[in-house]
């Protein structure tokens, strides 16, 4: 009887180990690596409809991060600003300016003469509506649908816009700069008082912490007596699946 | 969650349409960042469906970025309206009008579509409870098989101002007979006198409300209608009066009569005397309830309005059952005061009776006041049958599906051009040549009367979501009055500027309650006698249905899965009749019968229904829908049947009937409790208030039942250690860091107040994005509710114990369940600090949080419900299917089916009652109440703004060491449940506060926790119900009820057999009790 398999077969049962535990273990690591928050999520830098630059307006004009986002002390949501925020400035500064157009036509509409009033003649369908073409901004930061994150419980209890969304300020176009995982939220909730900071700070995104006399950053109200922001403010970051999810 | 859609279906508008701004077409839905999804074709569920694909290919290389991260925009306003911002709910007050009244409400609305319906606290009759009709009405709002726009001839759409312009032509030449609703707005009424001459009116409902009227009326020669103020009447005797339940203005008499019911120890407890065929909520909470025939009702109101001292009446032979000694007890208390109210199934002459009671017992003025109310003048029915017109308009109601069957509905209109304003395109729509879709009472203006002649504003909260017109509008179109809707409500407030704002602001006009009408002596004379039934005669009796009312909730999903708060039956009704009418009958539950009245008959399946008087037939009115709803046609099928033909004109609730045998393989009921008895277990806790067990003499009687009853200790108290036998190690015992001291929230359940009347089952469904999942599904015990309503019937002489049967279908048999005495008890989860779900999860999906909430993490769970089978009160509820999101008729198709050929019109639409607070949940998933922690987070995260905004105005005011505490004020949280019950039975809380109202309420002695002998410590606890009857009434087979029927029945059974029997265990316990 001759031999069927030829002998390098005897190790196959060892190569198709090796070879499994390799493509197992690739497959674990790059499922580990790119499926994480942090290789899809940061970076995002989609194309917006109108070029708008936090760099030029919250860094170089010095506008504060409420000026558009005014309702983030308030709501869940940090609200992107109604083409009527823009205008409020922009009526006057760069009012023809070409880049600009698409938040004119958002906020004019059919009034085609910006006098505020819609005449017959510039009702296009007849409709005595004044219909405004949309202004589609393209979400960049995101939790997921069973995540419930508050803004205001944030940002008026001395987290800084900073801590998740980076230095927007130096930004041109805005990219997703922290992973907003859920083990970077961990991460904050299980050190509060490394991130609270004092509440005039918190739209201050370059704001690094003071520092004591040995040049070492403390996080405290009051470095005598040691009682820190976070006790005073009664900051007790939950750990709790409650606190995000419903 | 989609906000787009194509154009023909409009389904919101921005709040600028709100706000009387312009609105673009273009984008019907000008909406704010976040919950927008421009791009149709790509949602983030099918971005769940490719993510799931893509991990399956993962091997095969890992794939770019791209397809795994959908675009989504962020659309914002092109001018911002006011006082708007996203994320904030908002909320405006309003009103739900009733057939007699209405419901002073205030809604929620996110993003400009409304969620949720609570009542308005601040209205001078309410105390922000409601009933589960106004809780289910918001989804009304969104049915997807509401009336999708106006159509006239040949099926065409019509817009709004074309479909008037076909009204205009339709009513211009000829006689116009429009028939109407009950409702009592001040606006239609006046509208409806610049009507005359142009158009003859007439009005109908099924269910008669108005007789109070028509019978105060009658009483005393003058037009008024009582208004009853519980809370005042020590004794009340109801006469075939449910009204608990099946009466108008229910909420409001629950409240008062939990008010009076709550002073236990002021010992002013009222006594519930009811006299009543079917068994009812109001019987279920009686301390004496005598079973007879409606038509007995008349002779028993003769017999003790004789001993009252009205005079003039013969009493007539009265049913066997009926004992001296009750009525003689029942008229010396209602002698110390007290109030009798007849219900709208009995003829007028048994409200003249009550009324003459009342004189005679000062309860005029005092526990009943009378409201003047004229006559609106308008035709009855069977006058409009009489009438002689060539178009009918018919607003509302349903008379295709529910005039009475002698009126011959389809004879009347043939031959006449029909209009038909109705929210759904229903039997009366059938064959209209003009359709009009009416507006939800949350899409229109309008105005009302609260029973307490308070004004109520009505005012919509959304645009007309398919071009609907409102009641109020047509009638304005008819009488030639060319106002707006608001307009038309404005001028008959006669309120302008600020006063008109405050007005709607608040939802009511201050100080508009009505002056008590002086009323004379009661005129007997029409009270002599009434229709009867004799002994021998079958009576066939027809009933408001808790759950869809006459019909006008049958397409609602949440009334329909509802169980029945007295049969527990959903998705059905059924001929209920006594045990002993089946066994003379030889009918078993399910058997299909035929009755018949007079011509007409209808068949159905009995239910044997405990309590009923024998020799009754109970219908149950509402079902038996010919629509294409997919609720009231579910799958094709007909819900239950139609009672409405059956019913003669002009007669009371109930009539002389015959029945027999009807061919058909027994029915199958999804009745979600078909075991009735407590079989003695200590889970409903009573005592009677008198007596020597009573509560008067043991107020700590609730802890000396059961096995965690101080009285086991001996069973239960290790000696060893002096602390109970545990099953589970408490998580707090071992790490005392993990609970939060400041904050446990608690609740606390009065059963001596709830009465079951299914308000907060319905609200707890709004609030937490509960789905139903259809009969076949309740059918395999799949309901979903969080909170559930059980109902126990216990009797005399059940004594569980000795040879007794524990089958359910052997229940039916027995005679115990002739004159039950019934308790209701609300069960959801426990939030046990020691909680055994939590124990058995393999994934930690159930774990605990610091203040003491079992909280449920729907994306760890994996399904394997251990959870569930471990819960001792059986409160997690499993999603088997994709409940919310595909069809009830598709929940069998696979992942990647698509919804649109399941779903060719839109079910979608009801996506958007979702509350955005709380996770919509998905296929294999548990779930359960979770003390509704989005309330519970909203508050604090609202107190910690408030705190942070403290310690800045103090810094500012240089204040030093500012510390600010961001703990929850007491009572800052509200439940779903809490906040819609009337009776408020529940209180929630935080119970580390000792001043909390939930702390104070579980420092009652009546306090105890259901299945306690588990030794898991509920955060929920109940307080021990009491009953207040008379000892010296007999009961119904020569007993007294010197003690509660369910404490009798622990007694027999030994204390219950989930404990061992041991050797002189009984008779020490015996001894002791």
């Amino acid at each position: 009887m001759s031999n069927v398999f030829p002998k390098w077969t005897n190790r196959l049962p060892l190569l198709v180990l090796v070879g499994g535990v390799l493509l197992g273990g690739g497959v674990v690591t790059g499922v580990s690596y790119y499926f994480t928050p942090k290789y899809t999520r940061v970076g995002y830098q989609p194309v917006q409809p109108v070029s708008f630059s936090h760099k030029i307006h919250a860094n170089e004009l010095g506008l504060d991060c409420r000026f558009c986002h005014n309702m983030v002390e308030q709501s869940a949501f940090s609200n992107i600003p109604a083409a009527s925020t823009c205008m409020k400035c922009h009526s006057t500064v760069l009012a023809d300016d070409a880049r600009l157009k698409p938040v004119r036509d958002s906020f004019y509409g059919e009034d085609a003469n910006h006098d505020g009033i819609l005449q017959p003649k510039e009702d296009k369908n007849k409709n005595n509506q004044n219909d405004r073409p949309l202004l589609p901004w393209v979400q960049i930061h995101k939790t997921p649908d069973y995540v419930y994150f508050d803004h205001s419980v944030h940002v008026t209890r001395g987290i800084s816009c900073v801590k998740c969304h980076g230095r927007v300020d130096l930004m041109d176009e805005v990219r997703h700069a922290k992973p907003l995982s859920m083990g970077f939220c961990l991460e904050c909730h299980r050190n509060a008082h490394e991130n609270v900071r004092p509440l005039d700070k918190v739209t201050d995104l370059g704001w690094e912490g003071d520092r004591d006399a040995h040049g070492n950053l403390y996080h405290f109200v009051d470095p005598k007596n040691g009682t820190s922001l976070t006790d005073r403010l009664g900051v007790k970051a939950s750990e709790n699946c409650s606190a995000c999810h419903r | 969650m989609k906000t787009e859609t194509d154009n023909s279906v409009k389904y919101w508008r921005s709040m600028e349409a709100m706000q009387g701004r312009e609105v673009p077409s273009s984008w019907p839905g000008e909406f704010p960042e976040g919950a927008s999804e421009r791009d149709e074709d790509f949602t983030r569920r099918d971005f769940m469906k490719l993510m799931g694909a893509s991990f399956g290919l993962a091997g095969l290389g890992l794939l770019g970025v791209g397809c795994r991260r959908p675009e989504e925009l962020i659309i914002p306003f092109g001018q911002q309206p006011e006082n708007y911002i996203h994320g904030v709910p908002q909320y405006y007050a309003s009103a739900r009008p009733t057939r007699t009244g209405a419901v002073p409400i205030v809604v929620e609305a996110n993003e400009g579509r409304p969620t949720k319906i609570e009542g308005n606290q601040e209205h001078p009759d309410s105390n922000g409870g409601t009933d589960l009709h106004t809780q289910a009405s918001i989804l009304d709002l969104y049915d997807p098989d509401r009336a999708r726009g106006n159509r006239g001839k040949g099926n065409k759409t019509l817009n709004r101002e074309a479909a008037l312009k076909a009204l205009d032509k339709l009513i211009k030449p000829g006689k116009i007979a429009i028939l109407l609703g009950q409702n009592n707005s001040p606006s239609r009424a006046r509208i409806l006198t610049q009507l005359s001459g142009k158009a003859q009116v007439f009005t109908f409902e099924p269910i008669d409300d108005d007789i109070h009227r028509r019978g105060a009326t009658a009483a005393f020669g003058k037009a008024v209608r009582p208004y009853y103020q519980l809370d005042k009447a020590a004794t009340i005797l109801s006469l075939d009066c449910d009204f608990i339940g099946g009466e108008c203005d229910a909420h409001r008499h629950i409240r008062d009569f939990a008010k009076r019911r709550r002073k236990l120890d002021d010992n002013k407890m009222s006594r519930l005397y009811v006299a009543e065929a079917r068994m009812t909520q109001t019987g279920a909470n009686a301390d004496h309830r005598l079973r007879v025939k409606a038509g007995a009702v008349h002779g028993i109101a003769a017999a003790i309005a004789s001993r009252l001292g009205v005079g003039g009446l013969s009493e007539g032979t009265l049913p066997e059952n009926v004992k001296k000694e009750w009525l003689d007890q029942c008229a010396n208390d209602l002698r110390r005061g007290g109030v009798v109210m007849a219900g709208h199934g009995q003829p007028e002459a048994v409200h003249v009776l009550a009324h003459a009671i009342n004189e005679k017992i000062g309860a005029i003025g005092e526990s009943v006041l009378f409201h003047a109310a004229a006559d609106d003048g308008l035709g009855s029915i069977a006058d409009l049958a009489k009438a002689s017109f060539d178009t009918l308009v018919i607003i509302g109601g349903n008379p295709a599906y529910n005039a009475p069957g002698d009126l011959k509905w389809a004879d009347l209109i043939k031959g006449k051009s029909v209009v038909r304003l109705g929210y759904y395109d229903d039997e009366s729509a059938k064959g209209a040549d003009l359709f009009l879709a009416q507006t939800h009472f949350l899409e229109e203006w309008g105005d009302a009367r609260t029973s307490d002649g308070t004004l109520v504003a009505i005012q919509p909260l959304i645009k007309p979501l398919f071009d609907g017109l409102s009641e109020l509008e047509v009638l304005a179109r008819i009488a030639g009055v060319s106002q707006t809707a608001n307009e038309i409500v404005q001028a008959t407030t006669g309120k302008s500027g600020n006063d008109w704002k405050h007005f709607l602001h608040k939802g009511f006009a201050v100080g508009t309650k009505a002056k008590p009408a002086v009323v004379g002596s009661v005129n007997t004379a029409t009270a002599k006698s009434a229709p009867s039934v004799e002994e021998n005669e079958l009576e066939v009796i027809f009933a408001r249905d808790y759950s869809v009312d006459d019909g006008s909730f049958a397409n609602n999903g949440w009334c329909q899965e509802l169980p029945d708060p007295i049969t527990k039956i959903t998705w059905d009704n059924a001929v209920l009749v006594s045990r002993v009418t089946a066994k003379d009958q030889g009918w078993t539950n399910g058997d299909r019968v035929l009755v018949e009245v007079g011509d007409h008959s209808v068949a159905g399946p009995v239910w044997i229904q405990p309590g009923q008087a024998d020799g009754t037939l109970v219908l149950a009115l509402g079902y038996g829908r010919e629509t294409k709803g997919r609720i009231a046609n579910f799958d094709g099928k007909q819900v239950g049947f139609n009672a409405h033909p059956l019913r003669p004109s002009g007669v009371p609730g109930f009539v002389v009937g015959t029945v027999k045998n009807a061919a058909g393989d027994p029915h199958n009921f999804a009745c979600t409790q078909d075991h009735w008895s407590m079989e003695g277990r200590a889970i409903v806790r009573e005592a009677n208030f008198e007596g020597e067990d009573g509560y008067k003499k043991h107020k700590d009687f609730a802890s000396h039942v059961g096995l965690d009853s101080k009285d086991h200790a001996k069973h239960t108290i290790n000696p060893k250690t002096g602390k109970p036998y545990q099953i589970y190690k408490h998580p707090y015992d071992a790490k005392p860091e993990l609970k939060n001291a400041e904050v446990q929230w608690g609740m606390a359940i009065d059963m001596n107040t709830c009465v079951g009347c299914s308000a907060c089952v319905i609200a707890c469904q709004s609030e937490n994005n509960i789905p139903i999942v259809g009969k076949d599904q309740v059918e395999r015990g799949r309901e979903m509710s969080w909170l559930r309503i059980d109902r126990y019937y216990t009797g005399f002489g059940h004594h569980p114990s000795e040879g007794d049967t524990d089958d359910d279908k052997d229940q039916h048999t027995e005679a115990w369940i002739d004159d039950p005495q019934v308790v209701n008890q609300p069960m959801l989860c426990q939030h046990c600090e020691s909680a055994p779900c939590e124990s058995v999860c393999p994934v930690n999906a159930t774990v605990h949080d610091d203040e003491g909430l079992n909280l449920m993490v729907y994306n760890r769970c994996i399904g394997t419900r251990y959870c569930s089978n471990n819960c001792a009160w059986k409160v997690r509820r499993f999603n088997f299917f994709d409940y919310n999101k595909r069809p009830l008729n598709a929940l069998y198709k696979g992942p990647l089916a698509s919804n649109k050929e399941n779903d060719p019109t839109g079910w979608d639409l009801i996506k958007l009652i979702k509350n955005p607070e709380v996770t919509v949940r998905m296929r294999g998933v548990m779930e359960k109440c979770t003390y509704c922690v989005q309330r519970i987070e909203e508050a604090k995260i609202d107190r910690k703004r408030e705190a942070s905004r403290e310690y800045k105005d103090a810094v500012a005011r240089g204040e030093k060491d500012v510390t600010v505490s961001t703990k929850v004020a007491k009572g800052g949280v509200k439940t779903a449940c809490q906040q819609a019950c009337p009776a408020e039975a529940i209180v929630f809380g935080n119970m580390a506060d000792p001043e909390s109202e939930v702390s104070e309420a579980k420092k009652s002695e009546r306090d105890y926790t259901v299945l306690g002998f588990l030794d898991t410590r509920p955060h929920t606890t109940y307080q021990a119900r009491v009953r207040n009857p008379n000892l010296k009434v007999p009961g119904p087979v020569d007993h007294y009820y010197d003690k509660p029927l369910s404490s009798m029945e622990y007694e027999a059974n030994a204390h219950g057999d989930e404990h061992h029997e041991e050797n002189g265990h009984d008779k020490a316990h015996k001894e002791k009790d």
